[in-house]
């Protein structure tokens, strides 16, 4: 599946190209900052209810676009460079996401939701293009380039997995003719994916500083993938400011949220074993307590980390190459609680007496501590975090239905807000195999008896074609205050071709994350300008594990054996009948065995004749009979 | 070649051909039930094999135990203060325990009506998400609060909190783990996993707040014990007989018995010598749980969703501890944690005679096929006899001497008569359908009138077959033999049919049934000899539906000393029937039952119109 061999190639090219430009980067990278800095990193760090930290790691470049024009490469990396260049591409989103985001618990997403993915692999570019099949064709170059560039299974977006959204997505950057005809939006996206370590490592390669200084010193493969819900996104869009020149923009992100039991866990001793009796809190207060017996307290909830403890290592120092003016490290605690960090470091409180940040000499390693909550009676005194946002819309998708021949799709959509209604785009790109009815689509308020089709405002819909396109699906549709819609349709299931099925059919086919763009609630502030807020939230739900009939795969051997079976036994019969000529037993020539018998017969006969003359008589008179 | 074809011809108009097909069928009786007895041999069943490579059972350590022992005192504390409190509170707790651990939990109300009772109740579950997963796929550990019995679960519902609170430790978890407990065993379970497939009738059953991915698999736990125990009893009989992958009873016994080293039990088998003895009647008790096709405990519900599923029961006393269940658990987590894809690769029909012994359904199907066949051949012979002029009896009935017979015009035995086929087609329509009329009395009478009105309808049908067949001769013009053998060969050819189809989904359901109605292929009407209309009688009677169901209702059961009795019999079929969906009734009443009925009415009928013809003629 994966193009290991393509992927070295064009690291190893990357690399033998881009290192003399580090360096020279790197030499002459104070001379040239200047106040539009070319480079920053940061890190957010957010602790979560129930033991969990989000870690936002952002990593941003800008090149101008005469320089990248004259393939003048600083800090883009040149690798990314040449492939947009050659596909055509004006901007480019590409998201590598794993696990899931526990909204309940964890509140609104990071970034609003514009920098992550739905599981497994998700992309879309905007193309310059005169005609469809010319974006076909150079989409297709672009996802086989990044296929061998990011380790991951791009080139296996094809003409199925691709859809051309109408009204989910909006380029972010500038451009000057946004609307115009050349410019073309696809889609395409693969949930079966699995994230892991290799598609890190070309991440990372695109940094001006790697992995070896700066905050990237973190991202260690093992920990990122351990995490509960982690998104990889890069996103590349020409910004022009009001004042100056264009210039296209790489923003890198990673988005992890750690258990932190799970990542102070030592690498060498990974297991959770029963911890030592004694090592347990427990509920004191209980009757029944004893020595023995142990109602556990959720000790876990408020823990002490250290950033060396849950990744690992410490921070290597700053990259020499980022912007001086963004703190690298930051960490959204209330005020009130105490952060330790390593000597030399200073702690910048920001006015809104929820986050802090750090800034600390290039050249040290940097860790910070932050002690556990104090408590009392295993209850926290004061607020240790910082309350998570309500997010604008909770959705949740399930399949409904059992059996391999239909089902059907139900999407919770749940708005906490009490007064305001939620405007959205909800989006589907289905498999060809799920063939949706479209007559069955509707919106139920839950409590209220009845459809509410009205909530449906606008529905767009491009039908699958049967192993060459997949459905797409986009309804505009709103949800009222403090109320739950339910958004439900059936599908049928389409019967494979037997090569069709991938080695592991019953496993189920995965179909990809709805995403759901919620629209600004003031729409003229964002229609206007190219960089537009056009979608206040994004999320995605999970993805789904579609049954379809799967044949029994030792079938055709079975039926191969039984027909050769059968065709040896009928067509040997028949062979034989139709060859063999009948003939009456005393019409056809005798058979060698007879034959033999009868010279012997006839031997004898002239032995005995010899000896005398009675016995050969009687032969004689047996043949004349 | 053409030799054998005309031989084969000329045999079709012997007439001794018509008398083989009493024998032949006889031949399919006996082979069959002969069949299922040599199954326990060696030479026929096989040792049980993993197909599943990913499975891999048996195969981690686990480490469930230590200090999770003192938690789990802690939990069983809780359950003890909670037994005999109702649903809401016990689940209040449970919710507050589960909260604390970081799991989501949702709840559900369900109310189901029954035979006049109310059963409702209010089902809780909380869901581990996997740590790195997409809620595509799950698993579920469920822990009734009272098993089958009406026993409290005392220790199996500590232990699954003790185990969920384990579980969370752990970052491997590829599926979402629910953790399910349920009011009763039966009910709930049912309620849940319908709402879960979005199958539910709203009215009755709440839908599911929370939900997770595909089921790929489901262990409950039933353990009341409160002492060590031996060995594990492994409950798989799910509802109309289904019966979960082989490969995940494998892995149970692989861990449990192989890894823990403890016993496993199946089938109420608590003593196994692994003799003929034991495992015939191991696999004789799967097949009369398998025709029932009773839910047999909280993982019965699964089946039918083609979500594999077994309970597991200590037993015995032993030196096996809750923690020893507890890692039985874990490690068969483990497996179904590796599963790539759905279970599909061992066997979904096989008859266990052993925990390590199994036939497969390649070699135990011919058994009821045979037997199910044989009233197939005796309908196609009573077809092609009722098309046939009534030559035969009349010789060697009526006419005592040669002489006579010679004066008899024969008529051309090739010439087909006309068959009359109103008066047949009408009579096995009607007995068919008014297999209806018990079908609907036993589901939607209340508790307090089944057994009144058990006895009514036993008497109705002893008496329906007399009054049937006065209505055939009463009648304008009485019934011919041709008309018997038509009504016969109506009547087997269906029974044959659905047998034989039964027997493709519920085999031993089909096997029961077709050799309590053997004697319907050999009865037949005999006006001449009363003594035999009376034996035939009493043998029909005996065997019939309604006879069975008292007899086997008072009989005691497999480990009782007493029986059901015969109220309890009709209120758990009405309650499989409302709340399971086990279709065994129907099998009973409108096809069992209504072939009874034609069978009795053919030894009690009394052909006559066909020989006064004769006569005439």
């Amino acid at each position: 599946m994966r193009r290991f061999f393509p992927s070295f190639l064009l690291s190893l090219l990357s690399l033998l190209c881009f290192s003399p430009y580090a360096a020279i980067a790197n030499a002459s990278a104070d001379s040239i900052s200047d106040s539009r800095s070319d480079y920053h990193e940061q890190l957010i760090l957010r602790p979560l209810p129930l033991s969990a930290l989000l870690a936002s790691f952002n990593f941003r470049s800008n090149t101008s676009l005469s320089a990248f024009e004259a393939h003048n490469f600083r800090f883009f990396p040149r690798s990314l460079g040449q492939i947009l260049e050659h596909a055509g591409t004006r901007e480019l989103h590409l998201r590598f996401s794993l696990g899931r985001w526990d909204a309940e618990s964890w509140g609104a997403r990071p970034w609003n939701g514009a920098r992550e993915g739905g599981t497994g692999v998700e992309m879309w570019a905007w193309l310059e293009a005169d005609t469809d099949e010319e974006a076909d064709h150079k989409w297709l170059t672009l996802t086989n380039a990044l296929s061998g560039l990011f380790c991951a299974s791009l080139n296996f977006i094809d003409s199925t997995r691709t859809t051309r959204p109408v009204m989910s997505f909006q380029p972010e950057g500038n451009h000057i003719d946004a609307n115009a005809t050349n410019m073309h939006l696809l889609y395409g996206v693969l949930p079966h994916e699995v994230v892991c370590t290799e598609n890190l490592t070309p991440f990372l390669k695109l940094l001006p500083c790697k992995g070896k200084a700066g905050i990237a010193s973190l991202l260690d493969g093992h920990k990122l993938f351990d995490s509960s819900w982690q998104t990889m996104a890069i996103d590349i869009r020409p910004v022009c400011p009001e004042d100056g020149e264009c210039v296209l923009q790489i923003e890198q992100s990673i988005d992890m949220v750690l258990d932190i039991d799970r990542s102070k866990r030592p690498r060498d001793n990974p297991i959770p074993r029963p911890p030592p009796a004694h090592d347990i809190k427990c509920n004191t207060s209980k009757p029944y307590h004893a020595h023995d017996t142990c109602f556990p307290t959720d000790s876990a909830a408020n823990q002490d980390w250290s950033l060396s403890h849950i990744f690992g290592r410490p921070i290597k120092g700053t990259c020499p190459l980022t912007d001086p003016t963004v703190s690298p490290v930051c960490i959204q605690v209330p005020d009130s609680r105490i952060v330790f960090a390593s000597e030399g470091a200073i702690e910048k409180k920001n006015p809104d007496q929820a986050s802090r940040c750090f800034e600390f000499p290039a050249e040290n390693d940097f860790d910070m501590f932050l002690p556990a909550p104090e408590t009392q009676d295993g209850s926290v005194v004061v607020e240790h975090l910082v309350k998570p946002e309500t997010p604008l819309l909770y959705a949740e998708r399930s399949f409904t239905g059992h059996g391999q021949e239909r089902g059907g799709v139900q999407t919770i959509l749940r708005n906490p807000s009490p007064d305001q209604e939620v405007e959205f785009i909800y989006m589907e790109s289905l498999p060809w195999f799920m063939r949706i009815y479209l007559h069955t689509i509707s919106a139920r308020v839950d409590g209220q008896p009845g459809k509410a089709d009205s909530l449906i405002q606008e529905v767009y819909y491009r039908p699958a074609v049967d192993r060459a396109r997949g459905t797409q699906l986009e309804v505009r549709m709103t949800v009222p205050p403090a109320s739950t819609v339910f958004l439900t349709y059936d599908f049928e299931k389409s019967i494979l071709r037997y090569t069709e099925y991938p080695p592991d059919a019953n496993r189920g086919f995965d179909v990809a994350a709805a995403v759901i763009t919620i629209l600004n609630k003031d729409k003229s502030s964002g229609s206007g300008s190219g960089n537009s807020r056009f979608a206040a939230y994004n999320l995605r739900t999970t993805t789904l594990l579609c049954n379809l009939p799967t044949p029994d795969f030792s079938m055709p051997y079975n039926v191969i054996i039984f027909t050769s079976t059968a065709i040896a036994l009928a067509f040997g019969g028949m062979f034989n009948i139709l060859v063999r000529r009948f003939v009456a037993a005393n019409e056809g020539p005798e058979n060698g065995l007879k034959k033999g018998v009868d010279k012997l017969k006839a031997k004898l006969a002239g032995v005995l004749k010899r000896k005398g003359s009675a016995p050969a008589v009687t032969a004689e008179e047996k043949k004349a009979e | 070649m053409p030799r054998l074809l005309a031989s084969a011809l000329s045999l079709r108009r012997d007439p001794r051909l018509m008398k083989l097909p009493p024998y032949l069928s006889l031949l399919c009786i006996v082979v069959g039930v002969v069949w299922l007895f040599l199954l326990p041999l060696d030479d026929y069943s096989r040792r049980t094999y993993i197909s599943e490579n990913a499975l891999l059972p048996g195969q981690v350590h686990t480490y469930f135990g230590g200090s999770d022992q003192n938690v789990f005192r802690a939990y069983k504390h809780e359950t003890d203060e909670l037994a005999g409190k109702g649903n809401i509170e016990v689940n209040d707790k449970l919710e507050s325990i589960a909260k604390g651990l970081g799991l989501k939990v949702g709840r559900q109300n369900f109310t189901y009506s029954s035979a006049g009772n109310t059963h409702s109740g209010q089902n809780i579950y909380a869901i581990l998400q996997a740590p790195r997963g997409d809620a595509t796929e799950a698993i579920v550990l469920v822990a009734a609060w009272k098993n089958v019995k009406g026993e409290l679960n005392r220790s199996g519902v500590p232990l699954v909190l003790t185990l969920a609170r384990y579980f969370k430790r752990w970052s491997l978890w590829s599926k979402d783990i629910i953790f399910l407990f349920t009011p009763d065993s039966i009910a709930g379970p049912q309620a849940w996993v319908d709402a879960y497939h979005d199958a539910h009738d709203s009215s009755r059953v709440a839908s599911l707040p929370l939900k997770s991915g595909a089921l790929q698999g489901a262990i409950a736990l039933d353990y009341t014990r409160e002492t060590r125990f031996q060995s594990v009893h492994i409950v798989y009989d799910g509802v109309n007989g289904q019966l979960p992958n082989l490969d995940l009873i494998n892995s149970v016994n692989h861990v449990a018995g192989g890894q823990m080293g403890m016993g496993v039990a199946i089938q109420e088998m608590w003593k196994h010598s692994n003799s003929y003895h034991d495992r015939l009647q191991t696999m004789l008790r799967g097949m009369l749980k398998q025709g029932l096709g009773l839910a047999s405990g909280p993982h019965s519900s699964f089946i039918p969703y083609h979500v594999d599923a077994v309970t597991l029961q200590p037993f015995g006393d032993g030196w096996q501890d809750e923690m020893a269940i507890g890692r039985v658990i874990e490690g068969t987590f483990r497996s179904l944690n590796n599963l790539l894809e759905h279970l599909h690769q061992s066997f979904f029909f096989y008859l266990l005679m052993q925990k390590e012994r199994f036939v497969s359904i390649g070699t135990y199907l011919p058994s009821a096929m045979l037997v199910a066949a044989n009233f197939t051949i005796m309908a196609i012979a009573l077809w092609v006899k009722s098309g046939q002029p009534d030559v035969q009896e009349v010789i060697t009935e009526k006419t005592k001497t040669a002489e006579e017979a010679e004066k008899i015009a024969l008529p051309n035995p090739h010439v087909a008569v006309e068959r009359d086929l109103f008066l047949p087609l009408v009579l096995v329509a009607v007995c068919q359908f008014l297999g209806v009329v018990p079908l609907y009395l036993f589901n939607h009478l209340s508790e307090s009138a089944l057994i009144p009105a058990f006895v009514l309808f036993t008497v109705l049908s002893a008496i329906l077959p007399f009054l049937l067949s006065n209505l055939l001769h009463t009648s304008t013009t009485s019934t011919t033999t041709q008309q018997y053998h038509l009504i016969r060969s109506f009547s087997l050819l269906l029974l044959g049919m659905f047998l034989s189809s039964l027997a493709t989904l519920n085999f031993s359901l089909a096997f029961l049934v077709g050799v309590f109605s053997t004697p319907l292929t050999f009865v037949r009407p005999c006006p001449n000899s009363p003594i035999l209309k009376w034996l035939s009688l009493v043998v029909l009677y005996v065997l019939s539906p309604t006879t069975v169901v008292f007899v086997a209702s008072v009989l005691p059961g497999l480990d009782e000393k007493v029986g059901y009795g015969l109220g309890e019999v009709l209120r758990q079929a009405a309650f499989a029937w409302d709340v399971t969906g086990t279709y065994t009734p129907v099998v009973v009443w409108c096809v069992w039952w209504p072939a009874w009925i034609v069978g009795v009415v053919s030894v009690l009928g009394r052909p006559g119109g066909g020989d006064k013809k004769m006569k005439k003629a």
